[in-house]
């Protein structure tokens, strides 16, 4: 019966156990009310930083493949949905070239509706990305 | 920040599974403001997303693929099902096998199973 019981258990725990793992956060940064969610696929990491609840912005931040000689790595980044400015890629690369490295280089996928892009606000928001860390 | 009426509280994930044709598919639900990400699959890889949102000028949501390979319609016609259903912007990521359209129709009916049984998590 134990034994029946514990398979069973098993089974149920299996079934609801995802294969896919998010950690989220939610702070104040500068009086705004600010979102991560960061969620870890075997070939992507997916990034959500909201200040309005939705995905907004939509960028793919791309470790290019390194040359021979040992320089910094470089990234690419594209806007896939909304507005293609530059500071858009500039935001994107600044907060998300930390989580490809980390990731062993698995490129980023990262949601972006910010209301505040400072300097100052940015830096919060990759603190807030380090205690979602799923890679 | 209004939500079809009601408050937006934060954005909430939400998981299931179900095992459907021998397989174990998964699902992952993000819940956003005046909308949803939902990425299905049996495997944890992101191959594609669709985007898609009502439009008052076609009865039939506007969609449209920013990931991923064309020739999948799965993703593009999964999100604007979802989204003439529920009246929001939905991004759909479906890593499925394609060459299974009675999978495709399961799993899509086991979704609105879920959208009924809970639709607190979309």
């Amino acid at each position: 019966m134990y034994l029946f019981l514990s398979f069973f258990l098993c089974r149920v725990n299996k079934m609801s156990e995802s294969v896919i793992r998010s950690k989220q956060a939610q702070r104040e940064v500068n009086g705004i009310s600010t979102e991560v969610v960061c969620t870890e696929f075997s070939n992507y990491i997916f990034v959500v930083l909201t200040q309005y609840g939705k995905i907004g912005t939509l960028i793919s931040v791309t470790p290019d493949s390194r040359s021979n000689d040992l320089s910094t790595p470089t990234f690419s980044t594209k806007v896939l949905l909304g507005k293609d400015e530059p500071l858009t890629h500039v935001c994107a690369k600044n907060l998300a070239m930390f989580v490809s490295q980390e990731s062993g280089n698995r490129p980023v996928l990262l949601g972006l509706a910010l209301k505040d892009s400072s300097i100052d606000a940015i830096k919060q928001i990759k603190e807030m990305i380090k205690s979602c860390q799923v890679w | 920040m209004e939500d079809n009426g009601a408050e937006f509280k934060g954005i909430s994930v939400h998981n299931f599974s179900e095992k459907i044709l021998e397989q174990v598919v998964h699902f992952h639900v993000m819940k956003l403001s005046g909308g949803f990400f939902l990425w299905v699959g049996s495997a944890p890889v992101l191959s594609n997303l669709a985007v898609s949102m009502s439009s008052k000028y076609d009865s039939m949501p506007l969609s449209t693929l920013v990931m991923g390979d064309p020739s999948n319609t799965a993703p593009n016609s999964l999100a604007q099902r979802l989204a003439k259903k529920t009246k929001k912007q939905v991004f759909v990521s479906y890593s499925l096998p394609m060459t299974d359209s009675s999978l495709s129709l399961l799993v899509e009916n086991r979704i609105k199973k879920e959208l009924e049984l809970h639709p607190e998590h979309f």
